[in-house]
């Protein structure tokens, strides 16, 4: 059975310059799959209306999943052969489930004459409608001996197979334009996914989180190490929830003072019988950590 | 330490599968400060053990060890790098988290640590002078690792560097073939340049092209003004380096990254000029003379 959470956390700028939380997070168990996915509302000033662009883009991949979900049988019968062209597809019906929900927003909800008080009559013109909700997307998704996910944007994926390590398995689209954030509002949003697929493995744990996440990290095996903690902490999610939420409060407001969200889903059976790997993987974790710091501190230079 | 009360609205909220409707409120950080802060500061965190990392600058300084350095200027300046560890330790406790890497250029480049080592970990290795003066080599160097597959791979976001080189005398190298490689790297066209002169053989018009200005180049020729002036440049740098000067409210126009340099830059030879020229005149034994 899978379980899971996913919290978003208000940064410290946003609070200093009044804006909302920009980040949207959730968590869905279904019928044999579960689905973590977190969204980074961009918070600039052409992109005013980002924290609602957010919680569409969560919205709008949950309901893409759970549709290739209704046929399940067929869906997992063809994954391992058609993953690529499976994964493409939920990713253009959920670019357009995220357009019909902005465009249905911005018909229900007209710019108003405050939202457009901060542009010349020029420069708002020049802004495409899609772009006031602009926002970053990674998802989640674990089934029963398999795992895929997708990302548009900045972001990160973090899966904890049976072995008990940490691994960030997206494999990037190379072929997005560089020094363009890919977001769900570019017009040709669909072609600038990156996705995985691993078979036959079994997964313990799943997380997607913002990149407010994995900046208020000095090195990627810190950010992968915290991972780790939080999957060996989550037999007693309950109580353990309360620590993660301080943490990620802590990391927003000294670390790069971003929102941060996290999302994660488990395998509750695997997760207890794999107890003592995990346990062990963080043990192990802390030398190897300890073993970083000594080998930083050596010198090197011809000395007096 | 208690956090009985922290966010038990937030944890009940999730204690079930979440649907689409599970959009819970964002937490907010809002609460004032010293309560938060006792809020947040819990003894039995298992996730501390890995730490939070803030907005970082990392300080390379580039220092010529060749043999004409031997002596009262390699002496003086492994004295005055010691006493400037603390002062720029200073500058890291608010909120960017100060990295300090050396690399030293004779006949050999060599870096002092393998990475960028935080400002509190940060011990001066006292060096040694001999050998000729491979500042393309040095530049080359820099150019490497001044990169995200390298030294700053660092998750956390970093401000463009601070770049200080110092030297006595002329390369022994090409210089030139280094210097236009560094200028294509990117941190180095955003990075803070300034240069420091030692004696009566440093060329500042050379290192008036590895900063870009005369403005961020000054001159030391005794051991007091070498004190001096490394004090002024490492610190003013740094400072100006962590300053955040892309942060704009919803209203007012962004800085992109071109006006947040040149801003900086200016900045930085406006206040290196005005501090050069405020220093009074000591009666020290210039480096050139009685040695």
């Amino acid at each position: 059975m899978f379980n899971g959470f996913s919290k978003s956390v208000m940064g410290a700028s946003h609070e200093k310059t009044g804006l909302v939380c920009q980040d949207s997070s959730a968590f869905k168990v279904g019928d044999g799959y579960a689905i973590a996915v977190v969204a980074d509302g961009h918070g600039s000033k052409k992109h005013f209306r980002s924290h609602l662009g957010s919680q569409f883009a969560v919205e709008a991949v949950i309901e893409a999943i759970d549709r290739f979900y209704e046929e399940r049988e067929e869906l997992e019968k063809s994954l391992p052969t058609n993953a690529k062209l499976i994964i493409k597809n939920i990713e253009k019906q959920v670019i357009s489930n995220w357009n019909i929900k902005v465009e249905k927003h911005i018909a229900e909800n007209p710019v108003t004459a405050e939202e457009k008080s901060k542009f010349t009559a020029e420069e708002f013109e020049a802004i495409p409608q899609e772009s006031y909700y602009g926002s970053t997307l990674v998802a989640a998704v674990a089934g029963s001996n398999y795992t895929f996910g997708l990302q548009i944007g900045d972001g990160s994926l973090v899966a904890i197979f049976e072995d008990g390590k940490a691994v960030m398995p997206m494999e990037y689209n190379e072929s997005a334009p560089a020094n363009v954030t890919a977001s769900m509002c570019n017009s040709n949003a669909a072609t600038m996914f990156s996705s995985f697929y691993v078979p036959n493995k079994r997964l313990i744990a799943m997380f997607g989180s913002t990149d407010g996440l994995y900046t208020s990290f000095g090195s990627e095996f810190d950010f992968l190490d915290y991972h780790s903690i939080i999957t060996s902490q989550l037999v007693n999610l309950e109580s353990f929830k309360k620590v993660i939420i301080n943490n990620l409060t802590k990391r927003s407001r000294y670390g790069t003072e971003d929102d941060i969200s996290l999302s994660c889903v488990y395998d509750e059976e695997l997760l207890n019988e794999k107890l003592p790997v995990l346990n062990a993987q963080v043990e192990n974790n802390k030398k190897r950590a300890a073993e970083r710091k000594a080998a930083l501190l050596k010198k090197q230079v011809e000395l007096e | 330490m208690s956090n009985e009360n922290m966010n038990e609205q937030a944890v009940a909220e999730n204690t079930t599968a979440a649907s689409l409707d599970d959009f819970e409120p964002a937490e907010t950080t809002a609460a004032p400060e010293a309560a938060a802060d006792n809020m947040l500061d819990f003894d039995d965190d298992p996730l501390s053990a890995t730490g939070v990392s803030r907005k970082s600058l990392v300080i390379f300084f580039l220092i010529d060890t060749s043999g004409s350095m031997k002596g009262k200027k390699m002496g003086e300046l492994n004295t005055v790098m010691e006493e400037l560890i603390p002062e720029i330790r200073r500058v890291g406790e608010a909120d960017t988290e100060v990295k300090v890497a050396v690399l030293t250029f004779s006949t050999e480049v060599r870096w002092m640590y393998s990475t960028p080592i935080p400002i509190e970990d940060f011990e001066w290795a006292r060096l040694r002078a001999s050998g000729v003066t491979s500042m393309g080599a040095a530049f080359k160097e820099l150019n490497q690792r001044m990169s995200r597959n390298s030294f700053l791979n660092s998750p956390s976001l970093s401000f463009a560097p601070v770049i200080f080189l110092m030297t006595d005398g002329y390369p022994s190298d090409d210089y030139k073939e280094g210097l236009k490689e560094l200028q294509n790297n990117s941190w180095y066209k955003f990075g803070l340049k300034a240069a420091l002169g030692i004696g009566q053989e440093a060329n500042d018009n050379i290192l008036a092209e590895f900063t870009g200005s005369k403005d961020t180049v000054v001159h030391a020729y005794s051991g007091g003004q070498l004190a001096q002036m490394i004090k002024i440049i490492a610190v003013t740098s740094s400072q100006i380096g962590s300053k955040s000067m892309t942060l704009s409210d919803d209203t007012s126009h962004e800085l992109g990254e071109e006006d947040v340099f040149a801003a900086k830059q200016k900045l930085l030879g406006q206040q290196i000029q005005e501090l050069v020229t405020s220093q009074t005149d000591e009666n020290d034994v210039p480096f050139d003379t009685g040695w």
